[in-house]
């Protein structure tokens, strides 16, 4: 039976301390964009925390929210691209294919949670920081799209693992970057066609929402939601 | 009626191809300056990369992607103008098919660099050729972009077609009026073409057929093109509006270009015996019947939208209203509506130079009307972290400015090449063909010819 | 021209152009032969610890070959070689958990930095001004030597001094030790944002000069008085492990967790109930409670000792309301195990110690000190180094005679003249020293007025060693050997001092009896536990730890509190505002504004990227008609800085705060030049008893300056709702 990868977030635990977003980087190759083009809005963070205040002064809260791709099973970005470059693997992902992407950006356009970015320059390390690349993950060119893959080079890593040791994959065995950094322990991942997998009980949980749900989208990530006081006074 | 000779016709429509005065060459130098610094910056473009645009994350279109729209739209008058009249047989329409076709057929190709122009990997375009690849793969045949690509080149191809078809007469003209090189060349070009009745007849009904197959292109071209927005759930293009407002608002800044063009050329030229105040005037009522069109449909965009009050379109649609992009909006209201109308409608103020005026407002209105469709909504999509700004950079700049140089430098290059009035069909119009004759007298008993 | 000339021209700028053709200039440089057995493609993991902040999480390297430009016999080559490509935390060790924070992460960078010394260097200029000149190790350790060889020539040992940020484990003590043997005094830390004043209250209140470890996971209740608990302040990573649990850790059991602060920060962001209170009353907030807990009789406790702190009387002076203090109080005596934390901000003000023995008090309250859910302090094995000279005394020393009473000085992982105000006139007492050497990796303010340098490897090409201060319930030693050789020229700091002490001209009193650093963690590991076993396994593991036999806290009569009103430099209407410097998310106290990755992560709740910023209160900035990355002079009596202003809901309308971490002068293309560092502005005021820093007592004013805005901020909206928007 295929894998269906899917994530679950739990917004009561994320404490908003981004080491996602760097374990992101450091994984998948992702360009340091410097501060120019930083300012022009071109900076790459696949995973990042939105953040939304709430409330004035003095009864003022702040939510946040990590926001990654979807992996959405209906997903907007995929009946659009030209070249296929951006379409569904047999696993659920939206796999983004680097070769093909001609650089329409029209999957980026089509996305509505915004997570999809462009390599607007050729990316280029300064010597020596290009030794720290991840060898399992390729290195774009100017021009193309990419996007969170759920780690795909570490689902790979895992499925060979496995079958080599001719053996299923565990639950929790796979994990992507953001996951395994993940101080709070609040993103949790797995296969949601697994029905005891942790991830797929969460994503059946009544603190469970999708995010932009009315966009039709089927998005593969839930989102726990944050408890509050009162819940917590319930024993 | 003022019956004009027919070699006086002729001297005056072929004078522009054989005679060139300094000023062309001037005008042609510098034109062709600016488009080659068009494509100096285009290759600039490619060998840095798209990051020299004003594009970000998350608004990944800008001007270039306004410009495509924009270009494809001015297409439109040409050929679509030419085929109705020619159906409905205005016969006022003859000294303008061809101003007007050749419109549509460079405004086509500018238009259609403009996709090359906004890819990431330009040198890759090719694989949207529909040929069995190595990569086992077609192109997507659901991408809207790929039916752009099919849409485009039909269009382009019927129009060279429209327009190649009645230039075989005046080619021929050419042919028995000159000889050397020329007379080779357009010896070619027009097929062996010696104007026997068997020739007419087929070259009518092939105008004909033509005439009635271009008009449904045209409007599929340009709702193809509205379905690269309408395709997407992005904030105010996921519209069922677009294909229409599209293919209206495309002839609204068709005819308008016509209508500049037109001035230029009559200026230009010399042909104000040709092109006469009746012809703007027609045409000026066509634009006036657009601009209300449009207007409608723009109204009923906005106010669907607002009475909807759905959260992810409002911030959109506040921001072309009264927010940031409310300047460009409120002067695109002012071009396409408030400033035609008077011109167009009060008798006092009628005028070429007023309808003149009207289409260079509508041209500049109809272009932001496509930043505005396209900017705003990218910039308020998704979730409000993610929302973004966008300005153009020089780049994106310089290849707008060289695109319209480019239409300016084909136009004029074009009229060095073939007669910009059909010679054949304003013949056809003054002789004493009999139904053309009754037709006229008909025409002239209604007040419509001068 | 013939034929056979043709084709000979052809074949030489054939074969020229195919060897440029080649593209890669690398292509024409040597190959070493490989110096390890690896294999290709085939990735190992090695463990390692974390050096950027005091936490120490145990972490594992991902190490995969790959060729690297090095240099080697003077000779420049490729070789291939292991490389670390990624930084994840050691499951195992009881302090990351498998963690590790944002920083963590981006540890890899400094390996990997384009701007990383790579050789020793001397100085070839004037102080100050770079420029600097290649040299050889042996040069280097020759031109030490002399130095160090001189002054004890000339009796003067007590003339060099050692200037370090507080280290724990091996290196710490070897520094020390070389210092006391070769009769030189202790070195001196530097670590003016470290919670020196809680550690001082902590021995007062527990017997424990150290930093609390919180149970948080087991706990019900957390109430953080201005602690970044989860962000920058104390063990964030097993504090966030512990608080992820105490939220969804146990179905039908969720903690609550209050923040009590002046300005939002990125932990009281996560916070059931926010509470802003007025600067420096933080302890009297935490007695209010506590007032309130023993006159409810929901503990024990002596409500004389409390008689002032009513209700009534806290909320006048916190301008916390009344029912807000009862409520509070209620709520941390009925749920436990409750934990007050206490960090940060309200430790940085003059009465800091006052707050620290305030809150202690109400932990102690609590009934949770030393039990699951609560507080208790990690076994320190080995605490055997004598106190440090006191940086303070130093610096006064230095300026305060015409000749340098110290001779030389060797620099550790400090930088002094960045990080503090510019009234300790730092340069001006470092630049009178006729000897500066300095072992760090980079040059930055401070070592960029060193006389020599000796690189020194940066952690992942290091013996790395540590004794985590706090975060976990039971003992920790961690020890790992180095993830990958050495790509540059440099050499292990221990090794360095090790390889000096056996070379001194006059030799040490008590020699250091270890040939490499190596060595001396064998032997103190081996010390803990005997065993060849210990060591194989430790240096496996990334460590050792386990529970011993310590008692976790000692019950002593805890020292009351004695009242002391806040004090702040700048009073009165030309000085309105208070001004809250802060430690970033990304760069901390600014040492690691170097690393890119850093600069570019959006700092979360500003969002900004690759710049500086002041935070504003919305309203007060309206008030002063000023928008958002509008640009703003803050003045304190001590200078100026600039920076563009960010309007915050999260903030008192009479506070602003500001990120420490960018302001850099030099360091490294991606720091230096960059926004503006508002530790340069503070004034010196310094709390009584442990002289540290009291960073929170300044006041400031701001206006508006006509300079362009250097805001970049990643977000648009702030608000959820569609109709607010950037």
């Amino acid at each position: 039976m295929p894998h269906k990868w899917g994530m679950a977030v739990d917004l009561d635990r994320c404490t908003g301390c981004e080491a996602c977003v760097v374990a992101c980087h450091s994984e998948n190759n992702i360009p340091t964009v410097g501060e120019t083009e930083a300012a022009r809005g071109r900076a790459m963070h696949w995973i990042r925390i939105e953040r939304y205040w709430e409330g004035e002064f003095p009864e003022v809260q702040v939510k946040f929210r990590p926001v990654l791709c979807q992996q959405c099973d209906e997903a907007p970005c995929e009946p659009v691209c030209p070249t296929y470059a951006s379409s569904h693997s047999e696993d659920g992902l939206n796999s983004q294919i680097y070769n093909r992407c001609i650089g329409t950006r029209y999957c980026a356009n089509a996305c509505g949670y915004n997570v999809r970015f462009f390599n607007f320059f050729t990316p280029s390390w300064d010597k020596p920081l290009h030794l720290q690349l991840n060898p399992d993950v390729s290195v774009r060119e100017g021009g193309v799209m990419e996007k969170c893959t759920f780690c795909i080079q570490r689902i790979n890593a895992g499925k060979v693992s496995a079958g080599i040791e001719q053996r299923p994959l565990l639950d929790g065995e796979i994990q992507p970057a953001c996951v395994q950094s993940c101080t709070a322990n609040a993103l949790v991942f797995g296969d949601l066609a697994d029905p005891d997998s942790t991830v797929s009980k969460l994503s059946k949980s009544p603190r469970g929402t999708k995010l932009l749900e009315e966009l039709g989208t089927k998005p593969k990530v839930t989102y726990l939601q944050r408890g509050s006081w009162d819940d917590s006074q319930k024993r | 009626m003022t019956r004009k000779s027919d070699s006086s016709l002729t001297d005056d429509l072929l004078r522009p191809v054989f005679e060139t005065s300094t000023k062309f060459y001037v005008t042609a130098a510098v034109l062709a300056v600016i488009v080659a610094a068009g494509f100096g910056t285009w290759f600039y473009q490619i060998y840095w990369g798209m990051g020299v645009t004003g594009d970000n994350w998350p608004v990944f279109w800008g001007l270039h992607e306004t410009n495509f729209v924009f270009w494809i739209g001015i297409s439109h008058a040409g050929t679509l103008i030419s085929a109705i009249l020619r159906i409905v047989n205005a016969t006022w329409r003859r000294p303008v098919t061809r101003c007007a076709e050749v419109i549509t057929a460079f405004a086509l190709m500018i238009g259609a660099m403009f996709p090359l122009v906004h890819l990431g990997r330009p040198w890759l375009a090719w694989w949207l050729i529909p040929y069995p690849s190595e990569r086992l793969l077609w192109p997507n045949y659901r991408s809207p972009l790929v039916w752009d690509f099919f849409a485009i080149n039909t269009y382009l191809l019927s129009s060279l077609l429209f327009l190649a078809l009645p230039a075989i007469p005046d080619f021929a003209l050419i042919r028995d009026r000159t000889t050397g090189w020329r007379n080779w060349l357009y010896g070619k070009l027009s097929l062996g073409w010696q104007g026997t009745p068997r020739q007419w007849h087929r070259l009518e009904s092939a105008m004909h057929m033509m005439a009635l197959a271009i008009i449904p292109i045209a409007i599929s071209v340009h709702t193809i093109v509205s379905f690269d927005f309408s395709m997407a759930v992005v904030p105010m293009w996921h519209s069922t509006i677009f294909g229409p407002y599209f293919v209206v608002g495309a002839i609204f800044s068709g005819i308008a270009a016509l209508n500049i063009v037109m001035a230029i050329v009559r200026r230009m030229l010399h042909l104000e015996k040709y092109l006469q105040p009746i012809h703007f005037r027609n045409l000026g009522k066509l634009m006036l019947a657009m601009s209300l069109l449009w207007g409608y449909f723009v109204f009923n965009e906005r106010l669907v939208t607002w009475y909807g009050n759905t959260p992810h379109e409002m911030a959109a649609l506040w921001s072309t209203q009264l927010g940031r992009y409310s300047p460009m909006f409120w002067t695109m209201i002012f071009c396409n509506f408030i400033l035609p109308f008077p011109l167009l409608t009060i008798r006092k103020l009628r005028s070429i130079t007023a309808t003149v005026i009207a289409s260079c407002g509508v041209v500049i209105g109809m272009w932001l009307e496509r930043f505005l469709i396209i900017v705003p909504s990218l910039s308020y999509k998704g979730t409000s972290y993610s929302w973004g700004t966008y300005l153009p950079r020089w780049p994106e700049i310089v290849i707008f400015g060289a695109s319209f140089a480019a239409m300016a430098l084909l136009y004029l290059l074009f009229s060095k090449f073939i007669p910009i009035i059909s010679i054949w069909e304003m013949k056809v119009g003054e002789h004493s063909n009999i139904k053309v004759a009754a037709q006229v007298q008909e025409s002239e008993a209604a007040g419509e010819l001068v | 021209m013939d034929r056979r000339n043709f084709l000979k021209v052809g074949a030489l700028t054939g074969a020229s152009a195919t060897l440029t053709s080649c593209g890669n200039p690398e292509h024409q440089m040597i190959r070493f032969i490989p110096e390890e057995e690896i294999q290709g493609g085939i990735a190992i993991w090695k463990p390692s610890v974390c050096p950027l902040c005091a936490t120490g999480c145990g972490m594992l390297v991902r190490v995969v070959d790959g060729e690297a430009e090095v240099i080697r016999n003077g000779k420049k080559g490729l070789i291939q070689m292991g490389l670390a490509r990624k930084l994840e935390g050691n499951p195992a060790h009881p302090i990351s958990q498998g963690k590790l924070c944002a920083r963590g992460q981006a540890a890899i960078q400094v390996t990997y930095h384009p701007d990383r010394i790579i050789h020793p260097l001397k100085r070839n200029g004037v102080r100050g001004s770079g420029p600097f000149q290649e040299i050889t190790w042996d040069e280097a350790i020759t031109i030490l030597l002399s130095q160090i060889d001189g002054l004890a020539a000339a009796g003067s040992q007590n003339a060099l001094a050692f200037l370090t940020k507080p280290m724990r484990g091996q290196r710490q003590t070897l520094i020390s030790r070389f210092m006391q043997s070769y009769g030189a005094p202790p070195p001196m830390n530097f670590d003016p944002f470290g919670d020196q004043v809680l550690r001082r209250a902590n021995a007062h209140s527990f017997g424990h000069e150290q930093l609390p470890t919180f149970d948080i996971a087991q706990s019900r209740y957390v109430i953080s008085f201005g602690a970044d608990f989860l962000g920058s302040w104390n063990a964030a990573v097993p504090q966030s492990a512990g608080y992820g649990e105490m939220r969804q850790g146990k179905p039908g059991h969720r903690g609550k967790f209050v923040q009590v602060e002046a300005r939002m920060s990125q932990t009281g962001a996560n916070a059931d109930e926010w509470v802003p209170v007025n600067p420096g009353t933080e302890g009297v907030l935490a007695l209010g409670m506590a007032h309130v807990i023993v006159n409810l009789k929901l503990r024990p406790g002596n409500l004389a000792a409390l008689a002032e702190y009513t209700p009534a009387e806290v909320a006048k002076r916190t301008g916390v309301k009344t029912e807000r203090i009862e409520r509070l109080a209620r709520e941390f005596a009925e749920n436990s195990p409750a934990i007050a934390i206490i960090g940060g901000t309200p430790l940085a003000h003059t009465n800091g110690m006052f707050s620290a023995l305030a809150v202690n008090t109400l932990n102690t309250l609590s009934g949770s000190m030393g039990k699951p859910g609560g507080i208790s302090f990690m076994p320190q094995p080995g605490k055997d180094a004598p106190p440090g000279t006191s940086f303070n005394k130093f610096v006064t020393e230095q300026l305060a005679s015409p000749e340098s009473p110290v001779k030389a000085l060797l620099l550790h992982e400090a930088n002094p003249v960045y990080g503090s105000p510019s009234a300790w006139r730092v340069r001006e007492a470092l630049s009178k020293i006729p000897f500066i050497a300095s072992f760090g990796s980079f040059i930055d303010e401070t070592s960029i007025l060193a006389d020599l340098v000796l690189p020194d490897h940066s952690f992942l090409e290091s013996w790395v060693d540590d004794v985590p201060e706090s975060g976990a319930g039971i003992a920790v030693a961690s020890v790992a050997p180095p993830a990958m050789r050495p790509i540059h020229q440099t050499r292990a700091m221990p090794d360095v001092l090790l390889d000096v002490s056996h070379r001194l001209a006059k030799p040490l009193q008590q020699p250091l009896p270890w040939k490499t650093y190596e060595e001396m963690l064998k032997d103190s590991f081996e010390s803990i536990s005997p065993g060849a076993d210990t060591w194989n396994n430790a240096i496996a593991n990334g460590g050792v730890w386990g529970k011993t036999g310590e008692p976790g806290v000692r019950p002593l009569v805890p020292l009351f509190p004695r009242y002391s009103e806040p004090e702040f430099d700048g009073e009165g209407v030309q000085f309105p505002f208070h001004f809250l410097p802060y430690k970033s998310q990304s760069f901390l106290d600014g040492s690691l504004a170097h690393l890119p990755w850093l600069q570019e992560l959006p700092d979360v709740l500003s969002t900004a990227m690759w710049s500086s910023w002041v935070e504003v209160h919305t309203e007060t900035a309206r008030g002063l008609g000023l928008v958002q990355g509008d640009v703003v002079e803050i003045s304190s009596t001590q200078g100026k800085i600039q920076a563009p202003v960010l309007l915050s809901p999260g903030i008192a309308p009479n506070v602003i705060a500001m990120p420490m971490g960018q302001g850099h002068e030099t360091f490294t293309r991606f720091a230096s030049g960059r926004g503006a560092n508002p530790i340069s502005i503070l004034a010196p005021m310094a709390e009584p008893e442990t002289g540290a820093l009291a960073w929170a007592a300044t006041r400031v004013r701001i206006s508006k300056v006509d300079a362009a805005s250097k805001l970049i901020l990643f977000a648009g909206g702030m608000r959820e709702h569609p109709d607010d928007h950037r």
